[in-house]
């Protein structure tokens, strides 16, 4: 065999694990988004091991999430909150250790394609079996308290951040690093589908009850830092008796925020700023940062998932992108002639 | 229930195991002569660092009185917060943020704010461990300023997710102790000068180089002479490794005192 093909097939298993971008040091946008998201694997890894997590009170809050939930949804939710009681620390450390090794997994080059692919079924199995769906087919869900499930967003993300490109007809670049490996359609719609059905949880009664935001948020003080617990007071306060106001407001943002990535890239930029503001506020006041600093949190719940998701639909500029790639790993990207 | 012991006791083991690497790396560089002095207060730190961190998961092996290790990591703190300073001179906030010396910095402030902010066991059956030093073996510590934990968990996976990004033999980056990294003669002349970043900010110098230089740079300093302890220990993956494993069971520690 010539030296030129074994280059090539050495070349082709590096590919298939991920591991040509390994080669230098340098790191591409969509890398950066990936270690953000090793990151919040990591932490919610981390949080997995908390004392909270190995008493019964863990497998109470697996066994509530089926409340409200049609009857082939909740029976597989009660039979996993049944075998997580019944070998608790087991289960629960086995739980805690598979996320922490997806963090690992997807920070370290090598297994990057391997860390996604399993972070996406163990995303969807935690949502379905641990998170109830995230309380959509129930009524509860609520942008405000982690709807539609923050783990369904991880998942969301392992398939945007996807290590491949697709080669677009025109051969032009990716509009933006979610596009990469789907496509700009196949982004654009997932964004539509996201943040639109947020607009509507919005709206939902439960969301919209006149003290419905006031409760939500007023509930999350508790056991919470005196400043956060303060923060949460006083928004609790401004929202008051406004349930329905409020939540017209947040629909209306969040509904310009799902429009937004199909308009022209200055416009996109100003709903993404918003789409960031918004999930800062979610996650400080709607979702106390996760509840982490109760010490009870499971995860850092969906606000920091969809500020990720918001930096992955960042316009890219079309010319400067891909020749900085070319000059900090010294290898050819999507777009760009070989 | 609390967490299980064994579970601490694995976290333990991982941080004896750090702290004997570190030793071995002391020792097998001399790094009490000129030669093998170069960095070795890092491996310093992750000796002691080791040996304290286990002895605050497991109360059996707990060393020093809490305000021995305050003393000592407040002054580990003081040093790495020079050194860094020393190396990012000018460089602006990114240049402190990519120092060789930052993740250090951020591991020793973070020893020193556990043992600092102990505020003794909760009565709420919360999180924490019984094992630090002057603690109920049945009672659960926590942390006064949970948020300042907070903001080191956060740090501490930001540089735990960035080593392991971060090729083990580019750059000299994970260089702790002893061998000196030395690119070779084209990689060096292609590189151009050093970057603000000192000698661990060697992003820059990798990233300009082209891909020839940057093979011959990430190949180490010749190694055949050397014992296979030697390789082994002062092995740019083994210091990773270390690293990596120090700052997960550093962000456990703090998540579970929360």
């Amino acid at each position: 065999m010539s030296d030129i093909a074994l280059e090539r097939n050495r070349t082709g298993w590096r590919d298939r694990l991920g591991v040509a971008g390994s080669v230098s040091a340098g790191l591409d946008a969509r890398r950066v988004l990936q270690l953000i998201l090793a990151a919040i694997w990591l932490l919610d890894g981390v949080l997995q091991y908390q004392s909270f997590m190995f008493t019964k009170a863990f497998t109470q809050m697996i066994g509530a999430t089926s409340s409200g939930n049609p009857g082939v949804v909740a029976r597989p939710i009660n039979w996993n909150a049944t075998v997580v009681q019944h070998h608790l620390v087991l289960v629960n450390t086995i739980f805690a250790t598979i996320q922490l090794l997806i963090g690992l997994g997807i920070a370290w080059r090598p297994t990057v394609r391997l860390a996604l692919a399993a972070s996406i079924a163990w995303a969807l199995g935690v949502w379905w079996f641990g998170e109830g769906l995230g309380g959509v087919l129930s009524g509860a869900a609520s942008p405000l308290n982690g709807a539609p499930g923050a783990v369904i967003i991880y998942a969301l993300l392992a398939v945007l951040l996807w290590p491949s490109d697709r080669i677009t007809a025109s051969g032009a670049p990716a509009p933006f690093v979610a596009a990469r490996a789907v496509g700009a359609g196949v982004a654009r719609g997932l964004w539509l589908v996201l943040w639109g059905s947020l607009a509507y949880f919005a709206l939902t009664p439960a969301s919209r009850a006149p003290t419905a935001v006031h409760d939500m948020v007023a509930g999350m003080a508790s056991g919470e830092p005196g400043w956060l617990a303060a923060l949460d007071r006083h928004a609790a306060a401004l929202a008051g008796h406004s349930g329905l106001a409020a939540s017209v407001v947040l629909a209306v943002a969040l509904a310009v925020i799902a429009l937004g990535v199909f308009l022209p890239p200055p416009a996109a930029k100003a709903t993404l700023i918003l789409a960031l503001v918004v999930a800062a506020v979610i996650w400080v006041i709607g979702e106390g940062f996760g509840t982490i600093l109760t010490g009870g949190g499971t995860d850092p719940n969906s606000g920091p998932l969809l500020a990720l998701l918001a930096l992955a639909y960042w316009p890219l500029v079309p010319a400067a992108a891909p020749q900085r790639q070319i000059l900090l790993t010294g290898q050819h990207t999507e777009g760009t002639p070989a | 229930m609390s967490i299980p012991a064994w579970i601490l006791d694995i976290f333990a083991a991982v941080m004896l195991l750090v702290a004997a690497v570190s030793a071995g790396q002391l020792a097998v560089a001399r790094a009490w002569t000129r030669a093998g002095a170069r960095d070795a207060d890092i491996a310093i730190s992750h000796l002691l660092m080791g040996i304290a961190m286990a002895g605050m998961l497991v109360a059996s092996l707990s060393t020093l009185p809490n305000v021995a290790w305050e003393a000592v990591f407040a002054a580990m703190t003081a040093w790495f917060a020079w050194c860094l300073w020393r190396e990012s001179r000018g460089g602006g906030a990114g240049a402190l943020a990519r120092g060789h010396h930052a993740p250090h910095l951020v591991h020793s402030a973070a020893m020193l704010y556990m043992f600092a902010a102990l505020a003794g066991p909760s009565s709420g059956g919360g999180s924490g461990m019984a094992g630090m030093a002057g603690g109920s073996p049945g009672g659960m510590q926590t942390l006064h300023a949970p948020t300042l934990a907070f903001v080191f968990v956060l740090l501490l996976i930001a540089y735990t997710v960035r080593d392991l990004d971060r090729q083990a033999r580019a750059d000299g980056y994970f260089h702790v102790v002893g061998r000196r990294f030395a690119p070779t003669g084209p990689a060096l002349a292609t590189a151009g000068p050093a970057p603000a970043g000192g000698p661990g900010g060697g992003d820059g110098v990798v990233a300009t180089m082209p891909r020839a230089a940057q093979a011959e740079a990430a190949v180490p300093e010749p190694a055949a002479a050397e014992p296979a302890a030697e390789r082994l220990l002062l092995a740019p993956a083994a210091v990773k490794a270390c690293r990596v494993a120090m700052g997960v069971t550093m962000a456990f520690m703090l998540i579970i005192m929360i």
